[in-house]
């Protein structure tokens, strides 16, 4: 090697360091913390979620969940003083393609730390593989289905509905019932899972028989058939495992049919999406991660700050987004370190300590969030909690 | 016969939203692909309009017939006659046509989901349907409406472009449009009349339907679009009376396949039977065969 060549390669490594250090001069990263990498003056959250299309509700509240914990945060300097988070929202519009490409965008982004992922399974659930090839820690919301928690970088931080969907079946235990009819729709993931494997089997472990099983699909709008079907048999419960639009329909249906008995639904019933059944959805009773109906000090305290920054009551998504903000934000502060893998080590700790949020307390089965869940009864147009 | 009348119910929903893509269909040749839209946004319209005040039945329907025609009128205006007049055969119309009807579609649909969040809406109504006893048949009002008008407007349309003057331009129209002109027939103010006619039809069935099911999401037009596209292709593209035939076939082999408990294969089954019989006689129930001049 040439002494001209030896001076070249002194002169660029010399570049190097100067410029490394006057990047570091320029707001670079604090020291501190466990990561070593420290936490960035301005941290970029990527929010890939429906903003338009058929569960823009569940993206649309997730952002107003995710902006009041923004608030918070930075009111309180959780992560340090003047450190802001960037929320960035790229709208999925409802389809799996759109989801991988908005994905592809945001983890292309060097400037984005992490990843508040697709609320619908079937996009979580493409996209899972990308974020563990690209290493970009991501947290799903909803999103309840198989195959979306799978590697070290996904998180999910609404619990899958069947992990506390027992609230509901001992609810009927508990109201003597001996009988129940199931109506689901078998083309939805989780409810064909819940209505097909779940149900049957906690109603067979209280002793509860299911005297009738009728699937539908997603396209089925009208339930006259299923419910005079249901009336005949007169089962002690219905337990109806439909889609918000389906929901409404078969209420007015079966109360139409003359079936008068209790029914249990789901969360996806919650969020004010059976209003529209009027009277006939007074007394149905489901199972929620979150309500404002909920009494426990961290959700009442979000439902409060919520209804303070937007004037109206908050969601169940809106919780969703207020929870995995807030996942993320202890995720930075426990590994003091806002790189992505920094955040991924810290996800992975917070998720071993649990912590309480909107949902109440946040315990985790590996990536995966587990809740208590609240029973909570429709009666003239607002959450009760269910006696 | 509870079954029975659970399919004249269904059917009639059916017919009451294909038969006004029906008419624009069979007889200016146009497949409006915004139609499921136009339904769905007069319902809209009519939540809208009741959600600042509560309207009895008949208003909010008149609301949403009024908007679906407005829609289709403004669709056909604005969309559909500059691309026939732009294109340079009818096949390459057609085509564009069928693009530019998704393309409208789009634009109520986005602004509907945008307002609900793509939650169900209803009607704020005074309103309320009661449950009949009809010989130990259990029949709500909603239903009797929806039955009495479906077959009233079906059966009326059938014999309106079978018997009137206008009815015979528009076959003509549907036959050869170019001819058609030379004989008199003023096609725009006609495929314009057409398209308004079969909006307020997409705005009654809106109405009926929202009425009916209590409340309908920004998508349930897209869901019944296939129906309606099924049905005509069963009954016979330009016969009205295979419309109505087709909507009851579909819905009986719907309830049949529900009743034998297999709700998941309701499309499948209904859709291959439809193929079956297309099989047989591929111009439809009640369509002429094609006849090729050369």
């Amino acid at each position: 090697m040439g002494s001209a060549a030896r001076k070249r390669r002194t002169l660029l490594a010399g570049l190097a360091v100067s410029a490394v250090v006057a990047t570091a001069a320029c707001g670079g990263p604090e020291a501190g913390g466990s990561g070593g990498g420290g936490i960035e003056k301005t941290i970029k959250i990527a929010q890939v979620q429906d903003q338009t299309g058929p569960i823009a509700y569940a993206g649309l509240g997730a952002s107003e969940g995710a902006e009041l914990a923004i608030e918070e945060i930075e009111q309180q300097n959780f992560l340090g003083e003047g450190v802001k988070i960037e929320l960035q929202k790229l709208d999925t519009a409802g389809e799996i393609e759109r989801a991988s490409s908005e994905m592809n965008k945001a983890m292309g982004d060097r400037d984005v730390d992490a990843i508040i992922g697709p609320a619908a399974t079937q996009q979580a659930a493409a996209v899972a593989p990308l974020v563990g090839r690209q290493k970009v820690p991501t947290v799903f919301t909803q999103a309840g289905g198989q195959g979306v928690v799978i590697n070290d970088y996904t998180f999910r931080v609404t619990p899958p509905m069947e992990s506390y969907y027992e609230l509901a079946v001992d609810y009927l235990d508990k109201k003597g019932v001996k009988t129940i009819s199931v109506l689901y729709n078998a083309t939805f993931p989780t409810f064909a899972e819940l209505g097909e494997k779940r149900v049957p089997q906690m109603a067979k472990d209280r002793g509860i028989e299911i005297v009738q099983s009728l699937p539908v699909q997603m396209t089925t709008q009208d339930f006259a058939g299923q419910s005079q079907q249901i009336a005949r048999k007169n089962p002690d419960a219905l337990v109806m495992l439909l889609i918000a639009p389906q929901s409404v329909t078969a209420l007015r249906q079966l109360k139409d049919a003359g079936y008068d008995n209790l029914i249990v639904a789901t969360s996806v019933q919650a969020a004010g999406n059976i209003k529209e059944a009027g009277d006939a959805a007074n007394g149905l009773v489901y199972p929620v991660p979150f309500s404002t109906a909920m009494d426990g000090e961290s959700s009442a305290a979000f439902t409060e700050a919520f209804r303070k920054k937007f004037n109206k009551d908050p969601d169940p998504y809106a919780a969703d987004g207020y929870d995995a903000m807030w996942f993320i934000a202890r995720a930075i502060k426990a590994s003091g370190d806002s790189s992505r893998e920094g955040i991924r080590k810290g996800l992975a700790q917070v998720a071993k300590e649990g912590f309480t949020g909107a949902m109440g307390n946040l315990t985790f089965e590996g990536n995966d969030a587990r809740i208590e869940g609240a029973l909570v009864q429709w009666q003239d147009g607002k959450e009760i909690l269910a006696q | 016969m509870q079954d029975l009348l659970n399919v004249v119910t269904l059917g009639s929903i059916y017919l009451l939203f294909a038969l006004g893509m029906a008419l624009v269909w069979g007889t200016i040749g146009i497949l409006n692909f915004a139609h499921g839209a136009t339904f769905m946004f007069s319902a809209f319209v009519g939540h809208l309009v009741t959600r600042e005040t509560e309207l009895p039945f008949l208003p909010v329907v008149a609301v949403s017939v009024l908007v679906g025609a407005a829609i289709a009128a403004l669709t056909q205006l604005l969309a559909f006659q500059p691309i026939l007049k732009r294109s340079k055969n009818q096949h390459a119309a057609e085509m564009r046509i069928l693009i530019g009807g998704i393309g409208v579609a789009a634009i109520p649909l986005a602004l509907a989901q945008h307002q609900t969040r793509s939650s169900p809406f209803g009607f704020n109504s005074s309103y309320d349907a009661e449950v009949m006893d009809v010989f130990g048949l259990r029949l709500t009002t909603t239903s009797a409406v929806i039955i009495v008008s479906g077959l009233a407007i079906g059966i009326g349309l059938t014999v309106w472009v079978r018997r009137s003057r206008q009815g015979l331009a528009l076959r003509a129209i549907g036959v050869d449009a170019e001819t058609a002109a030379g004989m008199g027939v003023n096609r725009t103010a006609l495929a314009f009349g057409t398209m308004a006619t079969a909006g307020a039809l997409a705005g009654l069935a809106g109405a009926l339907l929202t009425f009916q099911l209590g409340a309908i999401a920004p998508e349930t037009g897209d869901q019944l679009l296939i129906k309606a596209f099924a049905i005509i292709v069963l009954g016979g593209l330009g016969s009205m009376a295979g419309t109505v035939i087709g909507a009851y076939v579909l819905a009986g082999a719907e309830t049949l396949v529900l009743n034998l408990n297999y709700g998941t294969w309701v499309d499948a089954v209904s859709f291959g039977l439809i193929f079956l019989i297309l099989l047989a006689r591929p111009q439809g129930l009640l369509g002429r065969k094609e006849v090729r001049r050369t």
